[in-house]
């Protein structure tokens, strides 16, 4: 029963991690979305996982929370808004594709080096994807600072959002439910927020390439 | 029973507040008078909480404690009950006057909401609710800097809230790995993030594990602190908010990140020792202080002044964290000197901007003549932020000097003392080209309206007196407070 349960944790988190990766080499809004939207959905079925191995009841409460905040009605609304202002293809990142692929490569082999105490003090059946969640952290990061689009950075940011909730599962099964309603509440006004000034930068400016944001200097 | 009414009158006016300036629409000016009497309401529930954190004990309320002000939680609190009620009053630059009363209703709803989430964040004991808390600041905020909408205020606004949602996220990363080591350690418990129980405990957690948390909790925290190189949003938010929300945010919402950092240090400081915490801290303080007091130099706008001197001094209370207690001691005397003089500065750089119609300092020329009343109170702000006698952030300076050579950190405090220098130098200059000159055309000079200023001669006592003297309720109270947080 353990090591079904500890293979399906590492396979899920693997899962999550490849969801994130796609970013790197496709190109277009609207693949960056079905990726974000899988990458929800493994996570709900991972954390309900989690939570029948685990014996957690309250771990299927977040995970049908996730579900329906993640994969159904944030990418819904991500899409609304990538049709009103997007011709599809993203402007070159500040990064080629090549290199972003390295450079992830070596992000993941840091994650692994940085979750290496972390490892070591758990005797949990689920540590071994500890550090792809510290490598998805990494690579949504490196996302969010070398594209261009306001919309792209939106996605990485969830994708930090999801590589978070990741390791709270993994790590600790799951944070405390009160503790996880509030981000919840948090991570749905904040991408409220985040699409509004998105069309304000639109209506603005009439495009969504960050490099028009350079006014504010000094 | 006595504490939940007390809390309960620390948060609720602005629930009230936020509330009534949705729900009357069309009564703007009973709304004013509620969000003010509820202001003065929320003031006086903080001062009791600071009374009552004198005699050594700590208010809790809420099932499980989940509410509790020690010192450290009282004196954060009245900053931000006090900056926040300033704030509140009929600034420009909210819409009042120029006959958009949605405008009013939409910066009344959000700042009581700023105002209420700030309180949250430093009377919950939950270190992970504190998150929630901090973040939702983050998102009440944001919606409120392109009040008037313009390419500048919009950039400025997704700058803020790209970088202040993702930095904020990885201090939840950090909360994450210390929940983890306590979940190694004693297993899963509802009230395993508060802070009372992670500081009990702590002794025994993993110190390789906490100091990881700690990296990822201070970036985070260090974002919404504006301590360099993660401050890059907070000179374009804090030059492009509404007057009275700078005032907020410079003022009091740097010292909400300021408590949660040092919430955080007081957990590993107990598991690892201070020297890792001290490391880190002292290395971003002084970079933030660099890059501040730099900075000051070559600024065109005197609203980017204000704002860079924000990170200096954000920065010069992140190195005074890391002196011991008689640092601890003068870094919160300073955050509550930085707050009283910041949210003056920002408030009447609003109306200046108001009458001048341009931020650039350039631009504004012969201050105080034109605008009488409003010029030496700019000026009295400005010298104070400069760190010169007889206003409070001269004791506290030189406090935080004098604890850094005790604690023989020579060489980092002589040179915080010489960037300290050029910054004074910096806004030293720029004060002078506004103050004197001759008034440019086109400018009314003349101020028949000031009393809207009268309640800034309270913020103009407290910078006198906590110059001049410590009043005993102030000293004995962040004397506890240093001595509690220092190991």
């Amino acid at each position: 029963m353990e090591g079904l349960f500890s293979q399906v944790a590492a396979l899920g988190s693997s899962g999550v991690l490849l969801c994130g990766l796609i970013l790197l080499w496709r190109r277009g809004v609207g693949a960056y979305i079905t990726a974000f939207t899988w990458q929800s959905a493994v996570l709900a079925a991972l954390t309900a996982a989690v939570g029948y191995f685990g014996a957690d009841r309250q771990l299927y409460v977040v995970a049908v929370l996730l579900f329906l905040i993640k994969a159904v009605a944030i990418p819904r609304l991500l899409r609304r808004v990538a049709q009103r202002f997007t011709a599809g293809r993203e402007p070159a990142a500040y990064v080629n594709t090549g290199t972003s692929l390295v450079v992830s490569g070596l992000l993941v082999l840091l994650a692994y080096a940085a979750a290496r105490p972390l490892e070591a003090i758990s005797d949990m059946p689920t540590r071994a994807g500890m550090p792809l969640a510290m490598g998805l952290l990494f690579v949504s990061l490196f996302v969010i600072i070398s594209r261009r689009m306001a919309i792209t950075q939106v996605i990485g940011f969830l994708m930090l959002e999801n590589a978070i909730a990741l390791l709270a599962v993994l790590a600790t099964y799951g944070v405390p439910l009160i503790v996880e309603v509030g981000v919840f509440l948090d991570v749905l006004m904040g991408f409220l927020v985040m699409q509004i000034f998105l069309y304000d930068i639109h209506d603005t400016f009439s495009t969504t390439d960050v490099d028009v944001l350079k006014r504010l200097k000094h | 029973m006595a504490d939940t009414l007390i809390l309960a009158g620390l948060l609720a006016p602005w629930a009230v507040a936020a509330a009534c300036a949705a729900a009357l629409r069309h009564r703007q000016r009973l709304a004013a008078r509620v969000t003010a009497a509820g202001s003065v309401v929320s003031l006086g529930a903080a001062m009791w909480l600071w009374a009552n954190a004198l005699g050594g004990r700590a208010a809790t309320a809420g099932p499980g404690a989940l509410f509790r002000v020690d010192g450290l939680s009282a004196l954060v609190g009245v900053c931000v009950a006090a900056v926040a009620g300033l704030a509140m009053l009929p600034w420009p630059g909210t819409g009042q006057g120029d006959a958009d009363p949605g405008r009013t209703r939409f910066f009344r709803i959000f700042a009581s909401l700023f105002t209420l989430s700030m309180l949250v964040a430093v009377t919950i004991n939950n270190v992970a609710l504190m998150w929630v808390a901090i973040e939702a600041t983050t998102i009440v905020s944001a919606v409120l800097i392109p009040l008037h909408r313009s390419k500048a205020s919009v950039e400025a606004s997704w700058k803020y809230i790209l970088i202040g949602s993702v930095g904020i996220a990885l201090a939840f990363a950090g909360t994450v790995l210390a929940y983890f080591d306590f979940v190694s350690l004693l297993g899963r418990r509802h009230d395993a993030l508060n802070w009372t129980l992670l500081m009990e405990v702590a002794p025994a957690l993993h110190a390789d594990v906490l100091r990881l948390a700690f990296v990822f909790l201070l970036v985070g925290y260090g974002t919404k602190a504006g301590l360099a190189p993660m401050h890059t949003w907070l000179p374009d938010a804090h030059s492009e908010a509404p007057a009275p929300l700078s005032a907020m945010m410079s003022g009091v919402l740097l010292a909400v990140a300021q408590y949660a950092i040092i919430r955080w240090k007081a957990v590993v400081d107990a598991a690892s020792g201070p020297a890792f915490t001290n490391q880190v801290l002292m290395a971003l303080g002084l970079v933030s202080i660099a890059v501040g007091a730099l900075s000051l130099v070559r600024q065109r706008s005197y609203k980017r002044l204000l704002a860079y001197s924000s990170v200096e001094h954000s920065g010069l209370i992140c190195l005074g964290l890391t002196f011991g207690p008689a640092g601890v001691f003068a870094s919160l005397l300073h955050l509550v000197n930085h707050a009283v003089a910041k949210s003056m500065s920002f408030l009447l750089a609003g109306r200046i901007l108001a009458r001048y119609r341009s931020a650039d300092v350039g631009a504004v020329t012969g201050l105080v003549r034109t605008m009488p009343v409003t010029g030496p109170l700019f000026a009295t702000g400005i010298i104070a932020l400069m760190g010169l006698p007889p206003f409070g952030m001269f004791v506290s300076e030189f406090l935080l000097f004098r604890a850094g050579f005790a604690a023989g950190q020579i060489a980092a405090t002589s040179a915080a003392m010489l960037l300290a220098g050029i910054g004074f130098i910096g806004l030293a200059g720029h004060l002078a080209r506004m103050l004197h000159g001759a008034r440019p055309d086109g400018v009314a000079a003349g101020e028949r309206e000031w009393w809207p200023l009268a309640p800034l001669a309270v913020s103009l006592v407290v910078m006198v007196a906590l110059g001049l003297f410590l009043p005993s309720g102030i000293a004995q109270l962040l004397g506890q407070v240093a001595e509690a947080f220092t190991p």
